[in-house]
């Protein structure tokens, strides 16, 4: 019998090819089903206007289309990546693939950081379509600065860190896609897709903060609106994305390796 | 008699599958009863939200047709993603090829176990999500039996749409996206079937079309206009419900029966 010995994954070239492996394959799934992915942006923008015309009682008042453009693109990263991240490992504990994916030399992390740049991707994809439509289509007008790219890029890795935790609960409980849809409501409803946040009772606005993407979407809009962005909350925007990425990356290693041990792969 | 065992195998087989889903409904059940809680002070108040004032009051009128408004949508929710999950879960593992071994026909196995499967989730979801908004705030809703024939009717409509969602599954498989909007755009339109916002003509015409519209306007009249279950015209009128009803379940039939032509010729049936 003969045995081959597999890579080590200790080299810092060797991971970032693994990683790119992934994303690559993440990357040409997305390209294979660019005509559903185009088909969910437009349908994120049907719903969005529905939203609208509900709110505005069948018209669109475009100061709350503004105020609220930025809550429907922090949802379209978070909702992509946590429903393409779950639908992908389910599809492969269901298939028998992901056992499969076990047997190279990369590591659970390095798996799911390549998995998670192109869901990135994806989602980032769908949010520029949506945001250059609405603002195009509705002249909306924002104070664009340098300094919004800092909640930007919290907002996206907030919503990751969602995706990534959702992803981690799949592998142990694979039908728990379903729910993913209520969590999907809910983040529309309170993350400020429906309105902003800012006119809930004190009570609720205080319970939305703990959702993926409300404490980014406060920041985004502050910057956007001109306001300072080092006021508020961006203290609590760094530690809310730091606490969902290493919940998310923890669960995820956790359930995988228990999956391996018992067999649940 | 083999084909009432098929069909009572299929309905436990559903059972079995929600009462595996237990923990998901528990965490769904405040969720359903904080959106109706919420939505009342919100609907058709775009220019005062947009000025910052937002004047948080439950009004028991307001919140009890927002009940109404809801619990079809439950279902709704709980028919169309449910079986789409399920229905991906064995396109996945394979055993979707085994449907064909029941001597039922394949839409009836995939619709049959989870239409009661969710009627018993939305009755407990439905009923603690009252229970839940009932404590805030005192509902007024004249119960009535008749109500039963658009809830029964409205089941039908949910049974369509989740075929339709299923035969698109079976060829394009991971379409979870779709179902988000489907079911937004269900509840939207829906809107125009209650008195609570004032919508413009084209959501009006255009949300009869819709499979939620006729039934909720149906049970609007009945529960709280006292009107008959049974009166034939109008958007709630029981001729347009019962012809939304059948057009909704025979598209559903017919497209779940496409989806499955193709993916037989195409041989991704299942797939591992």
């Amino acid at each position: 019998m003969s045995t081959l010995a597999l890579p080590r994954t200790g080299s810092p070239a060797l991971a970032v090819r693994l990683v790119a492996n992934e994303t690559r394959k993440g990357l040409q799934l997305l390209w294979r089903r660019r005509a559903l992915t185009i088909t969910f942006v437009v349908m994120h923008a049907i719903t969005f206007l529905g939203f609208r015309l509900l709110i505005g009682g069948g018209h669109i008042v475009t100061p709350l289309l503004a105020a609220t453009l930025p809550a429907l693109l922090a949802f379209a990263v978070a909702q992509t990546a946590a429903l393409q991240g779950s639908g992908g490992i389910a599809e492969e504990i269901n298939g028998g693939t992901l056992g499969q994916t076990q047997l190279g030399p990369a590591s659970p992390q390095l798996q799911v950081l390549g998995r998670l740049a192109a869901l990135t991707a994806e989602g980032l994809g769908a949010a520029v379509l949506l945001g250059v439509v609405f603002i195009l289509g509705y002249g909306v007008h924002y104070s664009y600065r340098p300094a919004t790219l800092i909640p930007a890029v919290l907002t996206v890795a907030d919503g990751l860190g969602y995706a990534l935790l959702i992803t981690a609960f799949t592998v142990r409980v694979v039908s728990i896609g379903a729910i993913t849809h209520v969590f999907g409501m809910a983040i529309q409803f309170f993350g400020g897709v429906l309105v902003p946040v800012s006119v809930f009772p004190h009570a609720v606005e205080t319970f939305t903060r703990f959702l993926p993407t409300t404490l980014g979407v406060q920041a985004l809009n502050a910057t956007l609106a001109g306001r300072s962005l080092w006021t508020g909350t961006l203290g609590w925007l760094v530690l809310h994305v730091g606490v969902s990425l290493a919940l998310g990356a923890t669960v995820y290693v956790r359930n995988i390796r228990r999956a391996r041990r018992e067999g649940g792969l | 008699m083999r084909t009432l065992t098929a069909l009572g195998n299929e309905i436990h087989k559903g059972l079995l599958h929600a009462w595996s889903e237990r923990l998901q409904i528990f965490i769904e059940l405040p969720m359903f009863a904080v959106f109706i809680l919420l939505l009342g002070p919100l609907l058709g108040q775009g220019q005062q939200i947009a000025a910052g004032h937002v004047r948080w009051s439950l009004d028991s009128g307001t919140t009890s047709v927002l009940v109404v408004w809801f619990v079809p949508f439950i279902f709704f929710y709980m028919q169309v993603v449910k079986t789409f999950w399920r229905l991906l879960g064995e396109i996945q593992t394979g055993t979707i090829e085994q449907v064909y071994l029941s001597p039922l026909p394949s839409w009836l196995v995939v619709a049959a176990g989870r239409v009661v499967a969710a009627s018993i989730e939305t009755l407990l979801v439905a009923g603690a999500s009252y229970g839940i908004v009932r404590a805030f705030v005192p509902l007024h809703i004249a119960w009535t039996p008749a109500a039963l024939l658009p809830a029964v009717l409205i089941m039908v409509s949910a049974v369509g749409v989740s075929l339709i969602i299923a035969g698109a599954t079976l060829v394009w498989k991971r379409i979870q996206l779709v179902n988000d909007t489907v079911l937004m755009l269900v509840m939207l339109f829906s809107a125009a079937a209650i008195p609570l916002i004032t919508v413009p003509g084209w959501w009006t015409t255009t949300s009869r079309a819709f499979p939620l519209t006729a039934g909720v306007a149906n049970l609007y009249d009945t529960l709280f206009q006292h009107r008959s279950a049974f009166a034939a015209w109008g958007t709630g009128g029981l001729i347009w419900l019962l012809v939304t009803a059948a057009v909704y379940l025979a598209v559903g039939i017919l497209a779940f029966r496409l989806g499955e032509h193709t993916a037989k010729r195409r041989g991704t049936l299942a797939r591992y």
